[in-house]
C-alpha cells in the first residue's frame, strides 16, 4: 500500500486550515450564546396563510433577522439582526396586529437555526 | 384632470394581480377571502359546469379588503315548462371583504366573514345591462388537520336577476407539515346554486394543495372538472 505524501505547501495549508477551524469554533459558540432570540406561543396560527401574514409583518421590523415558524406547535421564533436586539413587546404586538393571539413570550439564548434543528430533532424522537 | 400616483411597489403588485387575473381567464369559491394587511390576493375558480369567477383584492387593514370581481355563469332557463336552454351571464363588480370576527384557539382558528359586492351584469335574453348586489356571509373553522367551512352568497339584481350560491365544505389533511412544505388536503364541497327559474346541485371531492401563500384545488363532479386557485402576495 502506497503511503499518501503531502507536499510542504499542502502541509502548511492543512495546518493553517486546522488552526482556523479550531479558532472559529469557540467564537461561533460564543456568538450563539450571545444571541437572544424570541419565542412566541401563538394561538390561531394553524395554516400557512396565517403564518405568511405573521412572517411578512416580522420581516418588516428593522431589528428582526431570521424567522422560524413551527405550525405544529404554534411557535414563532425570531432572531435579532447582528448587533441588534429585539423589543419583545413590539414583536408580540406585530403578531397581534396580524390577527393572532400571543399567549406566551420567552427569550432564549439560541439562534433560530438552533431552534429549528432542536424542534425537528424532538419531532423525530417522538 | 386628476392624476393618481401610486407607489412603485403598489403599481408593480397591481400589475402582477391584473396579469394573474387575465391568465386565469375568469374568478372564485373562497377559503380565506383576503390576505394579511398590505397584501394582495388573487382568486380564480373555473368549473366545467359553467361557473367561473376571478377576483383580486387588497387588504387595506388586517380586517378589510377592497377589490374587483368578475363572474361568468351558464344559467338554465325553462321554456314552456319543458324545454331548457342555457343562457350565459356575466357580471363585474367591486367587492368589500370584512373579517367580522376571528376566534384564536390554542389549536384552531375560526372566522366569520362578510363579502359585499355590487356592479353590473349582462347576458343572453336581457335588454342591456342591469345592476346587481351581493351580501355574502362565510364562516370557517380550521386546525392543522381539519377544515370546515360554509357560505351563503345571494346575488340579486334588477329584472329578476338571481344567482344565489350556498356551500358547505369539509375536509382533512393527510398529515401535518412544516411551514416550508406543501400540505395536501382532501376536501368535499356540496354546493347549491339557485337561479331565477332553476336550481343546480354539485357534490365535488377535491384535492387541495397549500404552500405558503399559494392554494390550489382540483376536483371533479358530475359536470366535469373544477379548478380553484388562490394566491396571497
Amino acid at each position: 500500500m502506497t503511503p499518501i505524501r503531502f507536499t510542504p505547501m499542502a502541509r502548511r495549508l492543512t495546518g493553517a486550515l486546522t488552526l482556523a477551524v479550531a479558532a472559529a469554533l469557540p467564537l461561533a459558540a460564543l456568538a450563539a450564546e450571545a444571541v437572544q432570540s424570541l419565542k412566541l406561543q401563538v394561538n390561531g396560527m394553524v395554516c400557512s396563510f396565517c403564518a405568511q401574514g405573521i412572517e411578512k409583518r416580522l420581516q418588516a421590523l428593522p431589528d428582526a433577522g431570521p424567522i422560524f415558524i413551527d405550525l405544529r406547535n404554534k411557535v414563532v421564533a425570531v432572531e435579532p439582526r447582528a448587533g441588534r436586539s429585539l423589543d419583545a413587546a413590539r414583536v408580540a404586538s406585530e403578531v397581534r396586529e396580524a390577527g393572532y393571539e400571543v399567549v406566551a413570550t420567552e427569550t432564549v439564548a439560541k439562534t433560530v437555526a438552533q431552534i429549528r434543528t432542536e424542534t425537528r430533532a424532538a419531532r423525530q424522537e417522538r | 384632470m386628476i392624476h393618481c400616483t401610486l407607489p412603485a411597489a403598489w403599481r408593480r403588485r397591481a400589475g402582477i394581480a391584473c396579469g394573474a387575473a387575465l391568465l386565469a381567464g375568469v374568478p372564485a369559491a373562497f377559503a380565506l377571502p383576503m390576505a394579511s394587511e398590505g397584501s394582495w390576493m388573487t382568486m380564480a375558480d373555473v368549473n366545467s359546469g359553467g361557473e367561473h369567477d376571478i377576483a383580486v383584492n387588497f387588504a387595506v387593514t388586517g380586517r378589510d379588503a377592497l377589490g374587483v370581481m368578475a363572474t361568468r355563469w351558464t344559467e338554465p332557463v325553462r321554456h314552456d315548462g319543458l324545454h331548457e336552454q342555457h343562457h350565459v351571464r356575466e357580471s363585474v363588480g367591486l367587492t368589500y371583504t370584512r373579517l367580522v370576527h376571528r376566534w384564536n384557539l390554542p389549536h384552531a382558528q375560526a372566522n366569520l366573514w362578510f363579502v359585499g359586492a355590487a356592479g353590473r351584469a349582462r347576458g343572453h335574453g336581457w335588454a342591456g345591462e342591469r345592476s346587481f348586489w351581493s351580501p355574502a356571509v362565510m364562516a370557517d373553522y380550521e386546525t392543522t388537520r381539519l377544515y370546515l367551512g360554509a357560505g351563503l352568497e345571494p346575488k340579486r339584481g334588477d329584472g329578476g336577476l338571481r344567482h344565489d350560491t350556498a356551500w358547505v365544505r369539509a375536509g382533512f389533511s393527510f398529515y401535518e407539515v412544516d411551514y416550508e412544505q406543501v400540505q395536501p388536503w382532501f376536501i368535499v364541497e356540496s354546493k347549491r346554486v339557485r337561479y331565477a327559474q332553476t336550481t343546480r346541485h354539485e357534490l365535488t371531492p377535491m384535492l387541495r394543495l397549500i404552500h405558503r401563500g399559494l392554494f390550489v384545488e382540483i376536483g371533479r363532479n358530475r359536470e366535469g372538472t373544477q379548478f380553484n386557485v388562490m394566491w396571497a402576495y
